[in-house]
């Protein structure tokens, strides 16, 4: 079976897909996901959104990274990195842009376009179509992102030299996770939704909810009820954007000592253990709304 | 053949512990004292092992080449007399019983001078009680590996008025601390990775002058201390819970001039300073960057003159305690403010002065000073969000903390510390090609040929008959 399906690859007249395979096979299933996958990488690639939110975010890292160093002389003494925390702002308000809005528009639009129903029509099942998309859209999310970080180390490495390259690579894979994490939870808003701009506006709501909302209420909640340390930081971290700005200062600062009161809670109480819980928060938010998806997806009735 | 290996590993391991193996203090003791008053005695050099006391003026020298281990038992040195001189000797093994504070060298009478001496693993470094007009010089201590708070002090002074402390360097110990002694100069010392740098407790009329205080708790606290000149300290990164560069809880007359405050948590602390009514406080020419908070004060804070400073990139700049106004201090003195890098006026006649007087208004700030708790959500876009919604309505922004009527145009002059920024930057370059390649590659790999293009293709009627059929 696989060897036939070997030949068959090679033979590039005949399409991989059209011969008949019997499914469950480890090999095949791969082959259908990373088909899926490629196939939306490519879309994604040459589309306008992925253009517009590339350019976009390159030009504002280029922009931080050269405002927050202009006339600094004293950048050895400059705790936080006033480059790190210009970046940590506008990934924060950026990246779950792209990847909420690219994934909620990823199966809603071929569902409304109709060209799903031929992709299920495909010898692969529903999880493959759907991890394959994710894959896809993943790898477009991150290259797009490794193209800003690049343009703005490159800035760095001019102005700054080589300081902190460590902590610029582990930002970098920070931000790659929390765009998957919220690419997860666009694609659920996806497959939940019939149409491509109902799934846009419950993308874009739950931007606004993430990024604002959910802070602002945590605020309002800490002023109101008096709430103690550590009801502030197991209420914040179920957000991943404040775990994930809080993994970025740890890694950075070794401590949160920044963040006050509750991120000096955090530190102590949770010592060498608090990056890898603020990153299995991220990664929980990666893994479950996925699998919310998928299982939404086999259970759905028709397309 | 075999057994006279033996023997000779034997012997060799005999010599070598013999040479290893401290020798014991009683005729170095008995030297001591049988030297006449102020009589210089060297010490052999070698390694000793026991306790030295000495109990009438003579001049200690070690030349450098001399160890004393005290065995982690009681004072290593303890002097009782005034006019000794302890001179180049290494101090280890106090020990650590809290009830004696045992210490490296323990003077319970003055004047004494210790200078050029190394102390390791001791509880407490240089303890003088009752020790007027002492010098200590020149010394490097450092402590056991203990939690902050069970250590002892580094240099501790009791009741010692008159005392130059200069040139030491001490850390990994609690403090460097002065208890109800006066007219101290103490300048040109280093504290690094300890509790307090320099602690002030019921201490007048002294110069602390060119210190270096780094990554402690605090830099340097005064206490119920008055009258003190705080010149040209190196204050950077004393972070932490408490974490102060300078604070100032209840004294009068302190002046704080050309110090840099980098990088601390709050770079300026003032509770209650000056305390009494006709007191003055003067805070100028400081380099007060890069600190999560530069000046906090408590509400009842007043007759502070603040001037010539340049506050740069701090987090939060000025915040008050708990919330309030600053209205009962002064920030300009004839004319001039402080320099402010979130200042947004203009120096249209250009001469040096901003044009419109600095009052910052933050509502995030405000909430932070009546919330701590709230500097969880700094570097966030809802910080922006609240801050935005201030200034579209103007109503609910909070009065000014503090108001400079002349804020300085430009820059005083900054001390650069910061020579690990012009570092080698060809890995950062590395970097930067790196990850763009990696998103060219991917691109240039997945996007250019497509083998299932016939599939995809289904959109044409055309394909689809085909795949049918």
């Amino acid at each position: 079976m696989s060897t036939m399906s070997m030949q068959t690859d090679q033979d590039q007249s005949v399409p991989k897909m059209q011969t008949p395979q019997m499914p469950g096979s480890h090999l095949t299933l791969a082959r259908g996901v990373l088909a899926f996958a490629g196939r939306e990488f490519r879309d994604a690639v040459s589309s306008k959104w992925f253009l517009l939110y590339t350019v976009a975010f390159s030009v504002l890292a280029i922009a931080v990274s050269f405002v927050s160093l202009a006339g600094s002389g004293a950048q050895g003494f400059a705790g936080f990195g006033r480059t790190a925390a210009g970046l940590l702002n506008l990934i924060m308000l950026i990246v779950p842009l792209m990847a909420l809005t690219a994934g909620a528009g990823s199966v809603a639009g071929e569902r409304e376009r109709g060209t799903l129903l031929y992709l299920l029509a495909q010898p692969i099942s529903r999880t493959e179509l759907l991890l394959g998309k994710y894959l896809g859209l993943a790898v477009a999310l991150c290259c797009s992102l490794c193209v800003g970080f690049g343009l703005s180390a490159a800035v760095l490495a001019w102005r700054a030299g080589g300081v902190g390259i460590g902590s610029f690579l582990m930002l970098v894979l920070f931000t790659c996770v929390l765009a998957l994490s919220m690419l997860s939870v666009g694609i659920l808003i996806s497959v939940m939704s019939r149409r491509s701009g109902v799934a846009t506006g419950l993308g874009l709501f739950c931007w606004l909810a993430l990024v604002f909302l959910s802070d602002l209420g945590l605020m309002a909640g800490t002023v109101i009820f008096r709430l103690r340390v550590q009801e502030v930081f197991a209420l914040a971290i179920i957000n991943p954007l404040q775990a994930f700005k809080m993994g970025v200062i740890v890694n950075l600062n070794a401590s949160l000592d920044v963040l006050g009161p509750v991120g000096m809670y955090a530190s102590q109480t949770y010592g060498k253990a608090l990056p890898w819980l603020l990153a299995s928060v991220v990664v929980l938010w990666v893994l479950l709304p996925l699998m919310l998806a998928i299982v939404l997806f086999k259970r759905r009735k028709g397309i | 053949m075999r057994r006279s290996v033996a023997i000779f590993i034997m012997l060799t391991l005999c010599v070598l512990s013999r040479a290893l193996s401290a020798e014991p203090i009683a005729p170095i003791q008995s030297m001591i004292d049988q030297a006449g008053d102020h009589e210089r005695v060297v010490i052999p050099p070698g390694n000793y092992e026991g306790r030295l006391k000495i109990m009438h003026p003579v001049v200690i020298d070690g030349q450098g080449k001399v160890t004393i281990d005290g065995g982690e038992e009681g004072s290593v040195i303890e002097i009782t007399s005034p006019d000794v001189t302890i001179r180049g000797l290494h101090i280890t093994g106090s020990g650590q019983r809290v009830s004696d504070e045992q210490a490296g060298i323990k003077s319970v009478a003055g004047p004494v001078t210790i200078e050029d001496n190394v102390l390791e693993d001791v509880y407490f470094g240089i303890d003088l009680k009752q020790a007027p007009g002492s010098v200590i010089r020149n010394n490097t201590i450092s402590g056991k590996d203990l939690e902050i708070g069970r250590r002892g002090d580094g240099i501790r002074l009791w009741w010692s008025h008159n005392c130059q402390i200069t040139g030491n360097a001490v850390h990994s110990l609690r403090d460097m601390v002065f208890w109800y002694s006066e007219d101290l100069h103490i300048s040109h010392n280093t504290v690094t990775d300890s509790r307090y740098g320099l602690h002030f407790m019921y201490s007048h009329n002294t110069v602390i002058e060119e210190n270096d205080l780094a990554r402690n708790s605090v830099g340097i606290y005064l206490m119920y201390s008055n009258n003190i000149h705080l010149l040209r300290n190196q204050i950077y990164n004393n972070r932490g819970s408490s974490g102060y560069g300078i604070g100032l809880k209840d004294d009068d007359a302190i002046v704080v001039e050309d110090n840099d405050l980098l990088a601390n948590r709050v770079g300026l602390y003032i509770d209650n300073s000056p305390s009494s009514i006709d007191s003055v406080g003067l805070v100028k020419g400081n380099r007060i960057a890069f600190n999560e908070v530069g000046l906090l004060a408590t509400p009842n804070t007043h007759d502070n003159v603040i001037t010539e400073n340049a506050f740069i990139e701090n987090e939060e700049q000025v915040t008050v305690h708990g919330g309030g106004q600053l209205s009962l201090n002064t920030f300009a003195s004839e004319g001039r403010g402080n320099f402010w890098s979130d200042y947004n006026g203009f120096d249209q006649n250009h001469d040096g002065i901003g044009d419109f007087p600095h009052a910052p208004s933050s509502l995030f700030r405000t909430l932070l000073a009546r919330d701590p708790n709230l500097r969880l959500f700094v570097h966030s876009p809802a910080q922006q969000a609240v801050e935005l919604t201030a200034r579209a309505f103007p109503e609910i922004s909070p009065k000014p903390m503090f108001t400079d009527p002349a804020p300085l145009a430009s820059v005083p002059v900054f001390k650069d510390g910061g020579d690990a920024a012009r570092s080698f930057p060809m890995p950062m370059a590395a970097l930067a090609l790196g990850l763009l390649a990696v998103a060219a590659g991917a691109i240039w790999r997945l996007a250019g040929h497509d083998p299932c293009r016939h599939i995809w293709a289904q959109s044409s009627p055309h394909i689809k008959q085909k795949v049918q059929a």
